[in-house]
């Protein structure tokens, strides 16, 4: 009932915000008014926002670094915010930013899930701040629909699923058993990433996936679905795919348990233990989508738009929702990313769009 | 539990007295049981893979961690109270006990010491949440699952955003070394489920538990003060999480913060199913371990005959809806106070 009420509360603010807005500013355009009046704000004046869910996560607060590192490059602070992954906070803290001077503010976004987004985007486009958003939205939701909304980012996660599977078939020599871990089965990621495994099965005819399993994403429960698959299929399994680091991780504790060191196993992530895993031979490979370099880029497309630098009629339409490009990491190249750094050449208003692999279709 | 009539209540006290177990083996009693061998027997059939000794081997120890967890929440479960506060502690001590073992965060090294400081985290942590209840008087319910935000607060906390991992070449070896083909790790569920059951039957604690389950106002008007039991039956549970936590943590070879995630149901849906009545003064621990045994049994029987992953979840929780309709048959009448 309190939530209830305070969230109306917060929701009536930020419409008579808008409003006000509306009626004094001209350079914040509001209710579908032709927004997005880029050249407005001094360089000086641009408020940057990374909001994510929580700094506990090592990808998330390498994200905040990475926003932080490009802050720092235009002389400005980065506001870091967290919303502990629940959606009625993340929304809240949009609220409340957007209730405050939107004139020149960028926020750079992971929303919660993908119904979180549509509110998101809305509030931004009436109180006319520039908005990135990343990794989840309804695909019935088209940015350029939007004019403050400047650009999504996401990755295919086919893709990333097909290169780690590529990945094992080479490390296990082309042929064998394979087992699969997938992640919790109705989410988009792990729809696409098994997609990917599926794709890349169809190219390696002598790999044979044996089974495939959800372990939801959980170190724990991959370490217990590991072990059974591995009492089922015994020495038929010689490699292990997983739908991401932390499963892949459990499955690295069972095989230990089990006292096997002939399987591979990849995942996808690159987090810290994966990345000192396959430094240490034990794990193959797994793919990272820079985290830091994720934190930046939202930063740095709104900051050229609020600046002037961009205008938002100039981003082409296949850069307004658009994969990026994710990196297969395996032992030859990890070191480049066990401390990983943003490059400013990244964050060049004419460069933005640089790591694009193509409109989301 | 809050006397349904006079005469229901002067009834179940003889009942809730005296647990089931004392006397011989009733219907309600072989329910589970039964159920267990029943459904072991049919994945048996279906899949070889399933009866082999190495298959048998591992449901025993995944079922490890989960039987601590359950030997925790029965006790709670016994006195009609409810106990969600097990994600949160056992994170707490996940954490706790990667940070003062071995580990690659910092320099302690303290072995033993730093898993009973686990346990003892845990025990503090149930004993907050007992105490809640009965002093600040706010449902079991709403105070545990208080106490799990607070042990998920405390273990962010000392997580600091990186991850501990355990070098300690102990507690690794919990969850690798074996003797008698378990691995140590379900040697030290199976002690926990014997202490459980020695304190339910020999001990004043278990023996009160159950009377608070079965009749709280005819115990406190027979001069029985409640407050103190009900508060140690939270701190023990706190400890079995505690440990719990630790028992994660060895397994996974790092300290998480959702080390106990999804523990909270499971263990209630085991202890239900094993024939622990959400009501309180009936089952007990060897009910709930054989509870615990038909949960692990059918998750890893799914897997084994083949089960699509997609149709998995569905259907496990159909068979143990079935299972304890069928355990719970002939204590309809009293079931019906659960709505």
């Amino acid at each position: 009932m309190k939530f209830t009420s305070r969230h109306t509360a917060a929701l009536i603010g930020v419409t008579l915000a808008a409003a006000t807005l509306t009626g004094c500013t001209e350079e914040a355009g509001g209710g579908g008014g032709p927004a997005a009046e880029t050249g407005a704000c001094d360089p000086a004046d641009v408020k940057l926002v990374g909001q994510v869910r929580n700094e506990s996560n090592p990808y998330e607060a390498a994200w905040l670094d990475g926003g932080d590192a490009f802050a720092e490059q235009v002389g400005l602070t980065q506001e870091r915010l967290t919303y502990d992954g629940d959606s009625t906070r993340q929304q809240e803290q949009v609220s409340q930013l957007l209730a405050g001077d939107t004139e020149c503010l960028v926020m750079n976004v992971l929303p919660n899930g993908d119904s979180d987004t549509p509110p998101i985007v809305e509030g931004a486009q009436e109180a006319g701040a520039y908005l990135v958003t990343q990794w989840n939205k309804p695909a019935d939701l088209n940015v350029t629909d939007y004019d403050t909304w400047l650009s999504h980012i996401t990755y295919d996660g086919v893709e990333s699923g097909k290169q780690i599977g590529d990945a094992l078939a080479e490390a296990i020599g082309g042929s064998g058993g394979i087992v699969a871990l997938q992640g919790i089965l109705d989410t988009g990621a792990a729809k696409d990433r098994f997609a990917g495994l599926e794709e890349s099965l169809a190219a390696n005819t002598d790999v044979e996936l044996l089974d495939d399993q959800t372990a939801n994403f959980s170190r724990a429960e991959a370490l217990e679905v590991t072990k059974t698959l591995l009492s089922k299929h015994g020495e038929d399994v010689k490699g292990i795919w997983a739908a991401n680091d932390d499963m892949a991780l459990g499955a690295l504790e069972a095989l230990q348990q089990a006292g096997r060191d002939d399987v591979a196993v990849v995942g996808i992530d690159a987090v810290p233990d994966a990345l000192t895993a396959i430094q240490d031979g034990t794990m193959t490979a797994t793919v990272s989508s820079d985290g830091p370099w994720q934190g930046g880029i939202g930063l740095a497309i709104g900051y050229c738009v609020a600046t002037g630098e961009l205008a938002v009629e100039d981003i082409a339409d296949e850069d307004r929702a658009w994969y990026a490009e994710q990196f297969l990491i395996e032992q030859d190249n990890v070191a480049d990313f066990v401390s990983p750094e943003t490059d400013e050449s990244d964050f060049a208003c004419d460069n933005l769009f640089s790591r694009s692999q193509g409109a989301m279709s | 539990m809050t006397s349904p009539a006079e005469a229901d209540a002067g009834s179940e006290v003889v009942n809730a007295g005296r647990p089931q177990p004392r006397r011989g083996i009733s219907l309600s009693d072989a329910g589970p049981p039964i159920a267990l061998v029943v459904i072991f027997g049919v994945f048996a059939v279906l899949s070889p893979d399933f009866r082999t000794l190495s298959n048998v081997q591992n449901v025993l120890d995944a079922a490890a961690v989960l039987a601590v967890v359950t030997c925790g929440i029965s006790f709670v479960l016994m006195m009609g109270s409810i106990d969600l506060s097990a994600p949160g502690i056992m994170g707490a001590s996940a954490i706790a006990v990667a940070l003062l073992v071995a580990n690659n965060r910092n320099d302690n090294d303290f072995g033993l010491f730093g898993v009973a400081v686990a346990v003892l985290l845990g025990a503090a942590l149930g004993c907050l949440s007992g105490l809640a209840l009965v002093v600040l008087k706010v449902p079991s319910f709403m105070t545990t699952l208080g106490i799990s935000a607070v042990g998920l607060g405390v273990a962010t906390l000392m997580f600091a955003g990186v991850q501990p991992n355990v070098t300690d070449p102990m507690l690794e070896g919990w969850a690798v070394e074996r003797f008698l083909g378990l691995a140590h790790l379900t040697w030290i569920a199976v002690a926990c489920v014997l202490v459980g059951v020695l304190v339910q039957r020999y001990s004043r604690l278990g023996r009160y538990a159950f009377a608070i389950g079965g009749a709280e106002e005819v115990l406190g008007l027979s001069g029985v003060r409640v407050a103190p039991y009900k508060v140690a039956v939270f701190t023990m549970a706190g400890a079995f999480y505690g440990l719990a936590g630790v028992l994660v943590t060895s397994q996974l070879s790092a300290g998480l913060v959702q080390a106990g995630k999804g523990y909270d149901f499971s263990a209630i849906t085991a202890a239900v199913v094993g024939g622990t009545l959400l009501t309180g003064g009936r089952g007990g621990i060897l009910h709930s371990a054989v509870g615990v045994l038909l949960v692990t049994v059918l998750t890893n029987g799914l897997v084994q005959v083949g089960v699509s992953p997609y149709w998995q979840g569905g259907v496990q929780g159909l068979i143990v809806v079935a299972a304890v309709a069928a355990a719970v048959l002939p204590q309809r009448r009293r079931n019906q106070v659960t709505k």
